[in-house]
């Protein structure tokens, strides 16, 4: 409102406008200038997708076609349906357990890189290490864990030579055990970057003085170590779960057709031509993702951590 | 001739500069001093136009300058971090200004190179062209963005603390060797520094800015004897400045001041009747070689201090805790008649 | 840190974490050397690089069909430099607004940060619900393309960010001050200077979108790109030749790397190719 009042001031009277004002003016509007392509580019190709999504999960869905008579018999059928309810619940289950489990899995390997290693050579190294994976192909990625895993597989193989087993174990494969280590295994790279980032900036010496103080490693621990490094915790979960909430394709690879996701359902809605199904279940993957997001940016500001 | 009337800079609700007149004449040392958080720093970067004023006029030659975008105004700027470019050689950062400005760039490489090479001569850095200006020390990167802001030929430099990121040793050197430099190419200098020993020494013209405004502007030697304000007088560390009614001899009213060196202590009573006195308790004293300053406080709690010249020891011997009259001839005394 | 036991305990750990990240890729990287009768897994028949001909089309007719690579790796790579090109751009142009303070930035940071959290398979379903309605066809070098750039430039942005954070204004003000445009001092000063995290917003962009599907899923159309093929392959049996592309693809994106990390050490001992003369001086 003042800004506005201000403006229509500076064409009445010009003289009176106070340099510094036009200079923020001037300042404000150049970063604008540059801002706007972006933003505009968001809005098309981001935002208005999103809104045609749920705006299609309204629409009437033919054998082979929609059109755009409003109802809202696909979210009475979507809703209504065991297989899709059931998704949810695999989706949420599914997500919840990699999250745990990247967060077990990874975090000791933060806390040795971040704190236990002081060596700022070998914490790169290590760090780098930890994102080489990253940079092969995610599919090919994926399909890695099928010579591992199948009934003639790398672990059976071995399992078998050893004599710990005298028939292949056939649950790795082709089940959900196979879809969460290979979920664990791509995301817990999300985890182990932030965590260490926040660990290595913990001040080495308060540990030290702590210990010398006769703290136990239990305590500070407890005291110094957890708390510092949640917010890295916070970060890598935001990122572990937006990109597991949206995933299909390593259930379409590993599971065996047995862990349908709620991204399974909209790939397989699509290739049938489903498409306010597929709008349906996206709009339930939405409202999951924004809650999740919500939740966590509600303990953690992720402009101030980056 | 720069001049700027009545120039007011707010940040939100933090006043920095309030209503500032000042003139930095042609062919003129012009120091500024101030305390850190005065807004200096901020003068200088209204008056280079990296940022603009609230309110007020800022002109060079009687043309309105304020408004007018940096690259336009001609001035030349030397930071106090040096602000030199990282990925440029020295002799590619002092030719930078002749190279890329929008008037007058000269796209004659010769002239470049022979500009650029006297430039480095004036400041004692020839030979040192093809460096890199992370391989040079802090004395030379100090030369350097002077060069490359001499080179260009601005209509007045202002230097922001230049010499803030010297040592002592470096900081002395080079004090002289700016006042050489500034009187061969008979530019202005407008140099910012929160040092009044620097100010004092440097300056044809010392001004010191207090409270957002400029509270006086005079020769060095004017400034240091007869403050005009309580103001300059505090800026220039060698003024005792209380409150009037302090004084027993004489009815005094409002701020005074006194030179640290024209104090003299004796035991209660005991001093001269013409004097004028001031009752304090010694607090400790402090050794500085050649001279000595002794602490006292008065009894509204002001901090006193007396210098006292090892060649010539005029004090007692104090002892701490003590209470003695501070006295001084009232010609030594100044007053500020409702001055800011 | 003395911690006694826990030390050795949590290095060995983190050796095991290493092996549990390479060992699917170190076991796919050996199984393709299969030989021509051999499956996709163990035992070893013959070692032979068979499969590794067999993808770039030199071995003689077989039982398994050749991987479609060859035209879709053209296409990958044509989109990855585009989205790669835009979202740098776009990257260094937010980034540098966003260091001039203004009103409603906090939301504008989300909005650009969404690209990167918004599952692909949502904007993909989108796109190509939103270009049915609007009878455009769908290709990889325009609805994917567009998709792509909404998914890296959030990256290239929080990257230039990060660059910017931590540059010295006072350098763009002394060319200022030297009577330098605006204009020529971002080209003369401060893009040589961030041109690193430029390099690194590239290199980001690139690797992210050479292999991004989930948002090519559903808008490339008839053409696919590279992990559109490969994805193809999931649902009917593989074969060692699918083990010998990765290894491929994979040496592929380490190229890249060592390519970026090259021009960027040029470039740093550019930055201070003079040190080094101090001592000759």
């Amino acid at each position: 409102m003042s800004a506005f009042s201000t403006d229509t001031l500076a064409t009445s009277a010009q003289t009176a406008e106070s340099p510094a004002l036009i200079r923020e003016r001037k300042d404000r509007r150049r970063a604008l200038g540059l801002l706007t392509p972006g933003l505009i580019w968001m809005a098309l190709f981001m935002v208005l997708p999103m809104v045609m999504v749920v705006y299609v999960s309204f629409w009437t869905q033919t054998t082979f076609a929609v059109n755009s008579e409003l109802t809202t018999a696909s979210w009475e059928r979507f809703l209504s349906s065991p297989t899709y309810l059931s998704a949810i619940w695999t989706t949420l289950r599914i997500w919840l357990i990699v999250l745990v489990l990247t967060i077990l899995v990874g975090y000791p390997v933060a806390l040795f890189i971040g704190l236990f290693v002081r060596n700022k050579t070998i914490q790169t190294a290590l760090l780098v290490a930890c994102v080489i994976p990253f940079w092969t192909s995610f599919l090919i990625r994926v399909i890695a864990w099928r010579p591992m895993l199948g009934t003639e597989g790398a672990i059976n193989t071995i399992l078998l030579k050893l004599g710990v087993i005298s028939e292949p174990l056939t649950f790795l494969l082709f089940s959900e055990f196979s879809v969460l280590v290979g979920m664990t295994q791509i995301y817990c790279v999300f985890m182990v970057g932030p965590i260490t980032f926040m660990l290595g900036r913990i001040d080495i010496s308060v540990i030290e003085a702590a210990r010398d103080l006769g703290a136990s490693f239990g305590t500070v621990f407890r005291r110094i170590i957890l708390p510092l490094s949640l917010p890295g915790v916070m970060v890598g979960s935001i990122f572990v779960s937006v990109m597991v909430l949206g995933e299909f394709a390593t259930a379409a690879s590993l599971s065996g057709r047995k862990v349908n996701l709620l991204g399974n359902i909209i790939v397989s809605q699509v290739g049938s031509l489903k498409w306010a199904f597929a709008a349906v279940a996206g709009v339930v993957l939405t409202i999951i993702i924004t809650a999740v997001i919500a939740l966590a940016l509600r303990l953690v500001d992720l402009r101030k951590e980056m | 001739m720069l001049t700027l009337s009545r120039i007011s800079r707010s940040y939100g609700d933090t006043v920095a500069l309030d209503g500032v007149d000042f003139v930095v004449p042609d062919d003129t040392y012009m120091s500024l001093l101030g305390a850190s958080g005065s807004g200096k720093t901020t003068l200088l970067r209204l008056i280079a136009g990296f940022e603009e004023p609230d309110h007020g006029e800022i002109s060079i030659h009687q043309t309105r300058i304020d408004g007018q975008a940096p690259h336009l105004r001609d001035i030349g700027f030397v930071f106090q971090n040096f602000a030199l470019f990282p990925h440029l050689s020295v002799a590619d950062n002092v030719a930078f200004g002749l190279r890329y400005r929008a008037n007058k760039a000269l796209n004659n490489d010769t002239e470049i190179k022979d500009r650029t090479q006297e430039a480095l001569v004036l400041v004692g850095l020839d030979g040192f062209g093809h460096r890199g200006v992370s391989a040079i020390s802090g004395g030379q990167r100090q030369r350097v963005a002077l060069a490359r802001t001499l080179v260009c030929e601005p209509r007045i430099v202002l230097l922001d603390e230049p010499l803030g990121a010297l040592d002592a040793n470096l900081r002395a050197r080079m004090c002289d060797e700016l006042r050489a430099i500034r009187q061969r190419l008979g530019v202005s200098f407008l140099h910012v520094t929160g040092s009044e020993t620097e100010a004092l020494t440097m300056g044809d013209e010392v001004a010191v800015l207090a409270n957002g405004r400029i509270t006086q502007s005079d020769t060095p030697d004017t400034l240091f004897s007869q403050p005009r304000t309580a103001e300059a007088a505090r800026h220039m560390n060698a003024w005792n400045t209380f409150d009037g009614t302090l004084c027993d001899g004489m009815s005094v009213k409002g701020e005074i001041a006194v030179r640290f060196d024209q104090m003299d202590v004796s035991a209660q009573g005991r001093a001269p009747k013409d004097h004028l006195r001031v009752h304090a308790q010694y607090l400790t004293g402090e050794f500085n070689g050649p001279t000595a300053l002794s602490f006292f406080r008065a009894a509204d709690g002001t901090l006193l201090q007396i210098i006292d010249h090892l060649s010539q020891p005029r004090l007692p011997d104090l002892i701490e805790g003590q209470h003695y009259d501070l006295h001084f001839p009232s010609n030594a005394l100044r007053q500020f008649h409702g001055a800011v | 840190m003395q911690s006694g036991i826990l030390r050795p305990a949590l290095a060995t750990y983190t050796a095991l974490f290493l092996l549990f990240l390479y060992g699917p890729m170190i076991v796919l990287a050996i199984l393709s050397f299969q030989s021509i009768d051999g499956g996709p897994q163990f035992p070893i028949r013959d070692w032979s690089t068979y499969w590794y001909q067999h993808l770039l089309g030199l071995a003689e007719s077989s039982r398994v069909s050749q991987l479609p690579v060859g035209e879709s790796l053209v296409r990958s790579m044509m989109l990855a430099f585009m989205t790669t090109v835009v979202s740098t751009i776009l990257g260094v142009m937010s980034a540098e607004a966003f260091r001039t303070k203004f009103k409603g930035s906090g939301p504008a940071f989300y909005l650009i940060i969404l690209g990167m959290m918004v599952p692909g398979v949502l904007v993909g379903l989108g796109m190509a619900l939103l270009s049915n309605t609007l009878g455009i066809g769908r290709a990889w070098w325009s609805t994917s393309f567009v998709l792509h750039v909404v998914y890296t430039y959030p990256f290239a942005f929080l990257i230039m960010l990060a660059i910017f954070n931590r540059f010295d204004r006072t350098v763009e003000e002394a060319s200022l001050s030297l009577g330098v445009t605006p204009a020529q001092t971002f080209r003369r000063v401060t893009f040589p200077i961030i041109f690193p995290g430029v390099l690194s917003a590239m290199l980001f962009s690139f690797t992210l979108s050479y292999d991004e599907f989930a948002r090519t899923l559903f808008t490339a159309g008839r053409d696919l790109t590279l992990p559109l093929s490969i994805y193809g392959t999931f649902s009917v049996e593989i074969y060692p030749n699918l083990f010998a592309f990765g290894v491929l693809t994979t040496l592929f994106s380490f190229t890249l790397l060592v390519i970026y990390g090259l021009l960027m050490k040029r470039f740093t001992a550019k930055a201070s190719r003079f040190s080094g003369q101090e001592d000759a001086a």
